[in-house]
């Protein structure tokens, strides 16, 4: 531990201090200044990150954990390097940390190694009324191979998760939770501790979807005590193909290997094949390396800024944009939990979602609209789609105020 | 290039006060069309004999492109045979494409040429004619995953 002071926390937080870090930011759209309302669906990357995956190009392209050479050498070092970052970024061991391509090679990693070999006819999967469908999808698959059912624990009308419910659908017959961490459209966290805390005392294995809480929260594994935790790399400010399945050592040593190929063996003849240990296991074939440096360098800049100083600032920012929308006459928002992140999810009266994305961006704001990989969530509101901004550390309040004058200007030409 | 390219007075009239909104009594043909990546829906409703339709009339709850050109369909439609709105349900795919500048016999659908430069929002405006062509063909479904562009 560092004997010097933190001072950064004693200053107020700035997001003019970062946004030079990301050249994009800078670009004009239709004439106006970009306005990025859409981190939640990738979010932009610092320089440090591009100018990693451009250095490992350029300096030192190697394949890794395949050649002695001094090139693989290196590339090996920096890909590995990058294990101890993610590791330390949730407080786990580096063993249980395997690399994917993102949050939905995650968790179909639990679905097809985990999930399918256990689930007998009758045997249930519970899952929320707020999942993305990468936490749907997979056990959909899974269920229809093996007999086994899903079921799903209702969320209120604030987009909350109704707890009571989630605990009492925790029946014998379940035998895996999966639960999103941060959703992506209602911007709801979650309270997982609490829910490992009920999954363990009634062994049921529960799998998490951090994929909006890495870039946006602190993540401790141990504290939250669940047994998988999956994140993407692309909405942690890092490259597209990246991200990783935490999981229990228990879990991944029981589990066969999902792809097969290359790395993860540790000899193979035609007659029989033995695997590598966890957590190359589950990693076949030659990665996204230049990907995962990236990564790493994102880690490294998330981390210098310090993620409780950014989650304090979002917090802030989003009650700041979260009163300027109500003000808007017509604004629907969805998803109004106790505990949220900066995502603001909304519909204005008579206009389509579509619309209103399309004549933003000719305001310089992008926001997503659509279903946002989460029909049965839109079902549940009644509504085909809304328009979504999520916001991050280099948002800023003036952006707010340009953006709802933006809506304004969309109401009058639409209304 | 700006909003009010696309969003034209035209555009906007057609979806703030859509032509043909409602049910058909008597209708001989009908068809529901269905955009999942944005969750427009269009239910068509056709007088047709002999191939050519003789009334038009569509529901639904869609965007201001998609009701847009439903409603300039539904006045373009009537008179017109299979053979015709097939023809013109392709020149009006290669306007939107930006393969074709401007076309007399598209007449309002016109304005949608803008969504050249919009290639995400082309299925908006394709669903209204995938789903006249379901229902002429006699699917009571249409939906814009089966539009090749």
């Amino acid at each position: 531990m560092s004997a010097v002071p933190n001072i950064a926390v004693a200053q107020p937080f700035d997001p003019m201090q970062y946004r030079p870090d990301f050249p994009v930011l800078a670009r004009r759209i239709h004439g106006k200044p970009l306005i990025y309302f859409d981190s939640a669906n990738t979010a932009q990357k610092p320089t440090v990150v591009v100018d990693a995956v451009a250095r490992y190009y350029r300096e030192y392209t190697a394949n890794v954990a395949r050649a002695v050479h001094t090139l693989g050498e290196e590339a090996t070092a920096a890909y590995e390097a990058v294990r101890d970052k993610l590791a330390r970024f949730i407080n786990a061991p580096r063993d249980e940390v395997v690399f994917t391509s993102g949050t939905t090679n995650a968790i179909n990693l639990v679905a097809y190694s985990f999930a399918l070999p256990r689930l007998r006819p009758g045997d249930e999967i519970l899952i929320t009324a707020m999942e993305h469908h990468a936490n749907i999808v997979p056990w959909q698959l899974v269920c229809e191979r093996t007999g086994a059912k899903i079921k799903v624990a209702p969320i209120n009308d604030k987009g909350e998760l109704i707890v009571e419910r989630f605990m009492e659908l925790l029946t014998p017959s379940v035998k895996l939770a999966g639960v999103v961490h941060v959703s992506n459209v209602l911007g709801t966290l979650n309270p997982v501790r609490d829910l490992a805390k009920a999954c363990r005392a009634r062994g049921i294995p529960l799998l998490v979807d951090g994929s909006q809480a890495a870039p946006h929260i602190p993540i401790d594994v141990q504290a939250i005590g669940c047994d998988f935790y999956a994140f993407t790399g692309h909405k942690l400010f890092g490259p597209t193909g990246t991200g990783a399945l935490w999981a229990r050592r228990e879990w991944l040593q029981a589990m066969p290997p999902f792809f097969g190929g290359g790395e993860m063996i540790k000899t193979v003849s035609f007659e029989k094949t033995t695997f590598a240990d966890p957590p190359h296991k589950f990693e076949a074939g030659t990665p996204n390396i230049a990907g995962f440096i990236g990564l790493g360098a994102a880690v490294d800049y998330i981390e210098s800024i310090g993620r409780e100083r950014i989650a304090g600032y979002e917090r802030e920012l989003l009650g700041y944009a979260t009163e300027r929308l109500k003000s808007v006459q017509g604004l629907r928002l969805f998803g109004e939990a106790r505990e949220k992140a900066a995502v603001l999810s909304f519909l204005i009266d008579g206009i389509h979602a579509h619309d209103l994305a399309t004549l933003l961006d000719h305001e310089g704001v992008a926001v997503r609209s659509g279903h946002h990989c989460a029909h049965p969530l839109m079902q549940f509101f009644g509504v085909p789609a809304t328009a979504r901004a999520s916001l991050a550390f280099y948002n800023t309040r003036d952006e707010v105020d340009e953006f709802v004058t933006a809506i304004g200007r969309v109401r009058k030409l639409l209304q | 290039m700006t909003a009010a390219d696309l969003y034209t007075q035209a555009v906007l009239d057609h979806y703030r006060s859509p032509r043909n909104f409602g049910e058909l009594p008597g209708y001989t043909h009908a068809a529901e069309g269905h955009n999942p990546l944005c969750g427009d829906r269009l239910n068509i409703q056709l007088r047709a004999s002999g191939g050519q339709v003789s009334a038009m009339r569509f529901r639904g709850e869609a965007c201001a492109i998609a009701t847009a050109t439903a409603s300039m369909l539904s006045e373009l439609a009537v008179g017109r045979d299979l053979h015709a709105l097939a023809d013109l349900a392709e020149r009006f795919g290669q306007l939107v494409a930006g393969d074709l500048e401007q076309d007399p016999s598209l007449m309002e659908l016109n304005a949608m040429r803008e969504l050249a430069y919009h290639p995400v929002r082309r299925k908006c405006a394709l669903l209204a004619f995938a789903t006249l062509s379901a229902a002429l063909g006699g699917a009571s479904a249409a939906s814009t995953e089966g539009i090749v562009e």
